[in-house]
């Protein structure tokens, strides 16, 4: 009958799925290759003396979106035709977070769904960087004696900007993205 | 209206036959010595609507399930029963919103100690 | 074959939220999926339990955070009904006018998401966003917020209308009235969205009613049952309001129901408009003491844009003793677990999609 399985089968089920997912993750190995081992040296060489690749990481800065709830439909109106966030270099927001560089986290982060925050925080390639938006992501927000979230988003990742609001206008967004560009860029001081 | 909890499967196979075929939602309220248990039920056709009343103890907490009549109450009954520590009898029971690991069981209880995390803060 | 098992894991490029899709797959054809949810849980009953009356809204309104006002306005009826308040006049016909601009704002974002569930990512779904905002600024000129408006109060609102607002509003209904003709003409004139909505996702009327689906998903299945006419509430009974009914019951009735919705809305509030009284609107201020409670066990139906929403409430001295929210989401969701038996898997998302679902308001 459809729904009705105990607890056990339940326990089982969830994980099996956590298996498959760990196991996709695990057997992944990247052999070196002497072409990308001098690529890298090279632009290590270039980034160090602050030029073409600074100025190129400062200025495309590709976000992933990781909206969870409420502050997720004013982040799909920072991407939309209003506030248009492409025009400014921030295109394309990604589902994968392998060709990303800023995690922008929106909503409240439960406990259950902290492993996965993790999970995807590692998968990105560095430089990355973390801006917290909106109130839940800074610090718990309205549900701050709840017994089922984590008060800020900044006791499990390291975080960049903060955003307040709940929910922040898409024009606080663009200057919090404004302000990690010169972040990076080095003007202002951390 | 209030009934036992032995009246409740045949009350509710005795309403379905009559009409009222289509269930609202299945909760719960705790006053601290005993739980009552809510079940709304609508008749669509003549636009009629009957609450049932189960009054069971807090120390003796369990029901039958009515999985058979109203497939609906399958998610009710679970979500009742996660968050208010109440054994369901006649069916499997699983969990649907919280994780075992929190160590929280029925967190809608009176007497659930919450907040202890953020008073330490 | 042997069947295997795929996780559509809670983070996903499409626009409903957290959840979390456990899938058998026999080939490319479904046998069972298993939703686990509770990836937003946060205690709300919990939470109204220990705040009074006034400090419940914002609780209240992130609950649904598409078409937050109907929720608000389902917890202060069920106040006003357990502490014995009545509503002014004028305040019932604005009540009405901006419930009516939540569910059109609620509905053009359903049309813009069915866009990313059949493929085609993001391009209708600028188009209708536009749309959105422009009756979103209509919101924010009458209660100075975008997204969660505080502006009921026990007995009326915040404050009046602005000035001018008659003439603004209709001048939008006009162009939103002309935008809904242009997408219903080219989207139908489409032969891959007819393939891919009709004839899939059927439920019968019988099978609804017993799976207990609430809203447009009921309405479309053949079954009569709206909120707003069967047990009115406000003016409603005065308007001259037509529920609307389609039999097949696939995806392409859902769909069509919510464009159908969107132009009685239209029509609903230039009537309303028409006959609105003049007079005092402002609801009672927030005090230190409420007025003593006369019933203690209330419970109301409402209609939200997503089905019918129905508050059960016991009342203590200065806060709820106890506050019960049936969802409209938590029921739809759990429907799928019948609908999806022998689709494939593309379609799975386009039959959840015309469920037009709210994760927030899932896990409570």
């Amino acid at each position: 009958m459809e729904g009705e399985y105990t607890e056990e089968e339940f326990q089982i089920a969830k994980k099996e799925m956590d298996q498959l997912v760990q196991d996709s993750l695990k057997g992944r190995e990247i052999k070196p290759n002497v072409m990308f081992a001098k690529m890298s040296d090279i632009s290590r060489a270039i980034s160090v003396s602050k030029g073409l690749v600074k100025w190129a990481r400062v200025n495309s800065l590709w976000p992933m979106q990781f909206g969870l709830a409420c502050c997720a439909i004013e982040l799909m109106g920072f991407g939309s035709a209003r506030i248009d966030a492409e025009r400014k270099g921030y295109l394309l927001f990604r589902g994968t977070p392998r060709q990303a560089d800023v995690m922008l986290v929106a909503g409240w982060v439960t406990k259950s769904m902290v492993p996965e925050v993790k999970r995807l925080y590692e998968q990105m390639t560095e430089p990355r960087y973390v801006i917290a938006f909106g109130e839940c992501a800074t610090c718990g927000g309205p549900w701050f004696e709840s017994y089922n979230i984590i008060r800020g988003i900044d006791q499990v990742l390291p975080v960049d900007v903060y955003v307040a609001g709940c929910p922040p206008k898409p024009e606080n967004l663009f200057e919090a993205m404004i302000k990690l560009q010169e972040k990076i860029s080095g003007k202002i001081e951390d | 209206m209030k009934i036992d909890r032995k009246d409740l499967l045949s009350r509710i196979k005795s309403m379905k036959e009559s009409g009222y075929s289509y269930l609202v939602k299945i909760t719960a309220v705790d006053y601290k010595d005993h739980l009552t248990a809510l079940y709304f039920i609508r008749d669509i056709s003549k636009n009629k609507e009957e609450l049932l009343e189960v009054d069971i103890l807090s120390s003796d907490a369990w029901l039958p399930t009515i999985i058979k009549e109203h497939t609906s109450a399958d998610w009710y009954e679970r979500e009742m029963s996660e968050m208010f520590d109440i054994k369901i009898k006649g069916r499997k029971s699983g969990r649907l919103l919280l994780e075992k690991w929190d160590g929280l069981e029925g967190p809608l209880r009176k007497g659930f100690a919450w907040g202890e995390e953020y008073k330490q803060m | 074959m042997p069947i295997t098992k795929i996780n559509i894991g809670p983070v996903h490029p499409s626009t409903h939220g957290v959840l979390r899709l456990a899938v058998y797959l026999d080939g490319d054809t479904i046998e069972r999926v298993e939703p686990h949810i509770g990836f937003l849980h946060r205690g709300v009953e919990k939470l109204a339990e220990t705040r009074m009356y006034m400090q419940n809204h914002p609780y209240m309104e992130k609950l649904d955070y598409i078409a937050p006002m109907a929720y608000d306005e389902a917890y202060v009826s069920t106040v006003e009904k357990a502490l014995g308040i009545e509503v002014k006049e004028r305040a019932m016909y604005i009540r009405v006018i901006l419930l009516e601009l939540q569910r059109i704002a609620s509905h053009l974002f359903f049309v813009g998401t069915i866009g990313n569930d059949l493929g085609q990512m993001f391009t209708l779904f600028m188009w209708t966003y536009m749309d959105r905002d422009k009756v979103l600024d209509l919101l924010q000129e009458a209660t100075g917020s975008r997204m969660f408006y505080v502006n009921m109060r026990l007995g009326g609102l915040v404050s009046d209308l602005p000035p001018d607002f008659e003439k603004r509003t209709l001048e939008t209904l006009e162009y939103i009235d002309n935008r809904v003709k242009e997408y219903e003409a080219f989207i139908e004139k489409n032969p891959v969205f007819h393939e891919r909505m009709k004839n899939i996702g059927i439920l019968t009327p019988e099978k609804a009613m017993d799976l207990g689906v609430t809203g447009p998903v009921l309405r479309a299945s053949g079954v009569q049952y709206d909120v707003r006419k069967n047990s009115p509430y406000y003016i409603y009974d005065k308007l001259h309001f037509e529920m609307k009914i389609l039999t097949r019951g696939d995806n392409f009735s859902r769909y069509k129901m919510r464009l159908l919705e969107m132009r009685e809305s239209i029509r609903l509030i230039r009537e309303a408009f028409k006959m609105m009284p003049e007079g005092d609107a402002l609801g009672m201020p927030v005090k230190l003491r409420m007025p003593p409670t006369k019933n203690k066990e209330v419970w109301i139906s409402r209609e939200a844009p997503k089905g019918e929403l129905m508050m059960y409430m016991v009342a203590d001295d200065q806060k709820p003793y106890r506050l019960a929210i049936r969802s409209p989401n938590f029921v739809n969701l759990s429907a799928i677990v019948h609908m999806s038996k022998g689709l494939r898997l593309a379609d799975l998302f386009a039959t959840l999609g015309t469920l037009d679902l709210v994760m927030g308001c899932v896990d409570k």
